[in-house]
């Protein structure tokens, strides 16, 4: 209920936060191809991560560049496309794609009641995870392991990592405050590792920060 | 105000540039001359991390530079943290878009227009 309150909310927001423009059938175009259809292989990246379905994904991108297009005049020509056709993927998802999707995400909801309290958030040295270990990890182990966090941690792990936005423009997109970014971000990151530390000790690779002695 | 998208971009390519500046191989001091206890986690923690993520003024590059050399779990946890937002950039590897995709939606505006 909440989250469909939202989705109304935002397409308000679209409609009336930016002066209302109205671009030529030529200009839609030109912002269209020029703007918005360069980040497809990101969005696709994107809603695939979300939805872990190609078809799921396929659909989602699609509707997000229908919403921009049918949207397009309360997007300002030149500003910043990529975090706007997010934020309409992200709350598309979030609407649409989240309760039906073929696999549903598995939520710990002791660990999020947990991390979304307050923004508050623990800092703590990690000695027994080496910076070594991780880059010897395969591109598997990383990608299985952000897939297993649960979709919010997801989230801003992609967008920031993956896609090198700020906390400014994940903030926006997510329409959360800056500090909650910096604190989701965080426990996505510490969640991450404790998945990391568990490939590295299957592997056998050093993970107590000393150097192991040799058996003999 | 708030923030428009056009001046978040403006202000991100200020810290990108910034970011670029920074020196990636810190200093190979041993670990010997660094401190081992670190005072104040918390905030050395989310300052670093900060500065990792792109989002820090000018600053904390200074600030950044002193923990690093003096401190080894600063140390420690800056070069975990790079490593890990490394691997995510590199080894995630990106879904192949299908084919079909763009026209799809190309064709669904033709449409509506």
């Amino acid at each position: 209920m909440l989250r469909y309150n939202l989705d109304q909310s935002l397409l308000l927001k679209l409609m009336s936060e930016v002066q209302r423009r109205k671009y030529s059938q030529e200009e839609k175009n030109t912002i269209f191809d020029g703007e918005f259809m360069p980040h497809i292989d990101s969005m696709y990246n994107f809603a695939y991560r979300l939805t872990f379905d190609e078809d799921d994904a396929k659909d989602l991108v699609q509707d997000t560049y229908l919403k921009a297009y049918r949207f397009i005049n309360s997007f300002e020509q030149g500003t910043n496309a990529k975090a706007w056709l997010f934020r309409i993927l992200k709350n598309s998802f979030i609407n649409e794609y989240r309760k039906k999707s073929k696999q549903p995400t598995k939520v710990d909801y002791q660990e999020v009641e947990t991390y979304y309290n307050s923004d508050d958030v623990d800092y703590q040295s990690t000695t027994d995870l080496r910076a070594e270990s991780v880059k010897d990890m395969l591109g598997d182990e990383i990608s299985n392991a952000l897939n297993s966090l649960a979709v919010d941690f997801r989230t801003v792990i992609i967008l920031c990592d993956l896609e090198g936005f700020t906390y400014e423009e994940m903030a926006k997109i997510l329409d959360i405050p800056i500090g909650t970014v910096r604190s989701r971000l965080h426990r996505a990151r510490n969640l991450l590792k404790d998945k990391l530390r568990g490939y590295a000790q299957n592997m056998g690779y050093n993970t107590d920060g000393e150097e192991e002695e040799a058996e003999f | 105000m708030p923030k428009t998208w056009a001046t978040i971009r403006t202000e991100k390519k200020k810290r990108q540039n910034f970011k670029e500046e920074l020196p990636m191989e810190m200093n190979t001091e041993s670990a010997g001359e660094r401190k081992l206890q670190c005072s104040d986690v918390t905030k050395c923690f989310e300052l670093l991390e900060s500065i990792l993520d792109g989002d820090m003024t000018q600053g904390g590059k200074a600030i950044m530079d002193d923990k690093l050399a003096k401190c080894q779990p600063c140390f420690e946890h800056y070069h975990l943290e790079q490593a890990i937002r490394e691997v995510l950039k590199t080894k995630c590897t990106k879904q192949v878009v299908p084919s079909e995709l763009s026209n799809s939606i190309r064709q669904k505006i033709q449409d509506i227009k």
